[in-house]
């Protein structure tokens, strides 16, 4: 990521959940967070997460994390709002929460993130249909045009779902090698090393790439805002 | 072969008849009181979580818009009728001849339950953590949940009629009654409005009381007046309307002497409590069915290793803690039944570790869909690994049916 940066000069990162492993004390933090990613935070890199299942509630307090003590937020850069979702507890109040904050967003680009995928081909955990069941309907109507995720340790993009471009990005910190078993859905995937992805959204077009642990593209590709401004 | 020895054998001959006779008898007399029991009050809600599991391996995507549209109904609504039947087991049982006459005798499960509740639940969220999932932690409760109806069969199966039964039962009434409390003060998942609640039932209560007062024989009023009133305060108070019915059913009129836990109420019976029963028997297992088709759908692919926290903290936590909890009652200057040692309570904490029924309300009580329900809920189908090891543990200790009598 520290080598990309100095092609792409990103300042902002999400993070999809399940954002440490094992012990979580504070010197976990710094051990785990602080000093890897060093060179982005003293460079001003804004690090936006969201839980998973591996992650501690009281993780929401975590001042780099930039959550603000709450579990499911939203926030605004130029014309495209994002949403933070708690995919591990997806209760009544989240649900409404979610489907008022994206009717009233008035932003070109709509774009969710949370740890469980709603769509996903790989064989370890696949989609999470249920939280489907619940969020897809609320997606559809406001409009959102990308949702990312994490939770099983590959890459995978796939086609549009009813307008929407799903992204499964869950091998940067954990790989599961070779556990995609790519469908008709899938678009494009990776599952032999660990990856990442850019983005850069330029007006209407949101460009996209995964780049694995060696620095190699393994996907890549733009998005258009179909109905931006919405 | 001499007169003496064909004597001898003919009596061996007519000795092993007699006992085969009388194994035969024994066989035709508890096997169809127990298949009947496990009809009534077992099978259906294991084939509705059965199919769940199937439906929701199968066709996710229709299984949980069913789950979703039917919950409320089902676990807020219906269930109301198989707590009250749990209820009404409770209050009978405080009658004379019942497991809760005098209140004293139900002075050590109570203390021991204490320890059967803490250590498991101490114990699931030491699990859930070093198996790296800490936000299970937020499921603790479940690890109090007792199954009453299947811990009452297995039970029966190991010790047959034994002093270990009610002591069981008690057991499991108080950690179930533990286990309700702390919904009430720990669940992220509603916001308890306590006065407003306190202040509805309190009202439902007066009702109740009122109906009793006035000698109103039939369950109507009680059911859809106080019943009605409670379930409202209970639902708009953020406590679980599913328990509308645990107040009021104390004040329905029942009959003067316990008929035993468990035991079908007779078709002419005729104190209101039993009119219940009677009415609302069958219609409570439907519900049952419903809960276990709703609540038991876990797909395969939720679950991680933080899933065997729950099976494997009631299992070691429930014996442990039973033992715990007695050792300090009888330091106490509380004493064990007859026929109870810690062989026995290590097989009784086993049978307390299923869940189930209770176990699966809880889970969806405190827990929202995605991931943490669907691990908790495995979790507590796994906990029924109790039944087997509570067999297993009762041959190897020689416990119940497997005593071996002195000279054997």
């Amino acid at each position: 990521m520290i080598n990309a940066r100095a092609a792409f000069p990103f300042d902002l990162v999400i993070m999809l959940g399940d954002n440490m492993y094992g012990s979580q004390q504070p010197a976990d933090f710094v051990k785990k967070f602080e000093q890897p990613y060093a060179p982005l935070l003293s460079a001003g890199v804004k690090f936006q997460a969201s839980l998973g299942n591996h992650d501690r509630s009281e993780n929401v307090f975590y001042k780099p994390f930039n959550m603000n003590g709450e579990r499911y937020y939203t926030f605004t850069r130029n014309n495209v709002r994002f949403f933070a979702l708690d995919s591990t507890r997806m209760d009544q109040k989240q649900v409404a929460w979610i489907d008022t904050s994206l009717q009233q967003a008035r932003e070109d680009w709509k774009i969710c993130y949370f740890h469980h995928p709603l769509y996903s081909n790989a064989s370890r955990h696949g989609s999470s249909v249920d939280l489907r069941v619940l969020l897809e309907p609320i997606f559809v109507k406001h409009g959102v045009n990308v949702v990312f995720s994490g939770h099983d340790h590959v890459y995978e993009r796939l086609k549009p779902q009813k307008g929407i471009v799903y992204f499964v990005s869950g091998s940067a910190g954990q790989l599961r090698k070779g556990n995609m078993r790519p469908t008709d859905q899938t678009d494009a995937y990776f599952d032999q090393d660990q990856s990442f992805m850019l983005l850069e959204i330029a007006g209407t077009e949101l460009h996209f790439q995964a780049i694995s642990r060696t620095g190699k593209t393994v996907d890549s590709g733009v998005i258009r805002a179909v109905g931006a401004g919405r | 072969m001499t007169d003496e020895s064909g004597r001898h054998a003919a009596d061996q001959g007519a000795g092993s008849t007699s006992r085969r006779r009388r194994l035969r008898q024994r066989v035709r007399t508890t096997v169809p009181r127990l298949s009947r029991f496990a009809v009534e009050h077992l099978l259906l809600l294991p084939l509705g979580a059965l199919i769940a599991l199937v439906w929701v391996n199968t066709a996710p995507e229709s299984y949980y818009r069913f789950s979703f549209a039917t919950s409320f109904a089902v676990n807020d609504v219906a269930m109301m009728l198989f707590f009250a039947l749990m209820t009404k087991e409770v209050v009978e049982a405080t009658a004379p001849g019942g497991v809760l006459h005098p209140w004293r005798r139900a002075m050590l499960p109570v203390v021991a339950s204490i320890g059967a509740t803490v250590v498991p639940a101490l114990l699931y969220i030491r699990l859930v953590d070093a198996l790296d999932e800490p936000m299970l932690s937020l499921g603790w409760p479940v690890s109090l949940a007792t199954d009453l109806a299947l811990g009452y069969f297995v039970a029966r199966l190991i010790f047959r009629p034994h002093p270990m039964i009610p002591f069981l039962l008690l057991l499991g009434i108080a950690s179930d009654a533990l286990g309700f409390l702390t919904l009430a003060f720990f669940n992220p998942m509603r916001e308890v409005h306590l006065a407003s609640g306190v202040l509805t039932l309190a009202g439902a209560l007066g009702i109740a009381a009122g109906l009793r007062l006035t000698r109103v024989r039939s369950f109507w009023p009680y059911l859809l007046g106080a019943g009605g009133v409670s379930w409202f305060g209970l639902f708009r108070s953020g406590l679980h309307p599913a328990l509308a019915l645990v107040p009021i059913m104390p004040f329905l009129p029942h009959a003067a002497r316990d008929p035993g836990f468990f035991v079908d109420a007779r078709p002419d019976a005729k104190d209101t409590l039993s009119q219940f029963e009677i009415w609302w028997r069958y219609p409570a297992q439907v519900a049952l069915f419903f809960f276990g088709l709703v609540n038991a759908g876990v797909p395969m692919g939720a679950l991680e290793w933080g899933t065997f926290g729950l099976p494997m903290a009631v299992i070691v936590g429930k014996p442990l803690g039973l033992l715990i909890g007695a050792g300090l009652g009888i330091l106490g200057g509380l004493h064990l039944p007859h026929w109870v040692g810690w062989r026995e309570l290590i097989v009784s904490g086993l049978i307390a570790a299923m869940g189930f029924s209770v176990g699966l309300f809880f889970c969806g009580a405190l827990l929202p869909p995605g991931q943490l329900r669907a691990e908790m809920s495995m979790g507590v189908l796994l906990s029924l690994a109790g039944a087997p090891l509570a067999i297993v543990s009762a041959w190897l200790l020689r416990v119940g049916r497997f005593r071996t009598r002195p000279g054997e």
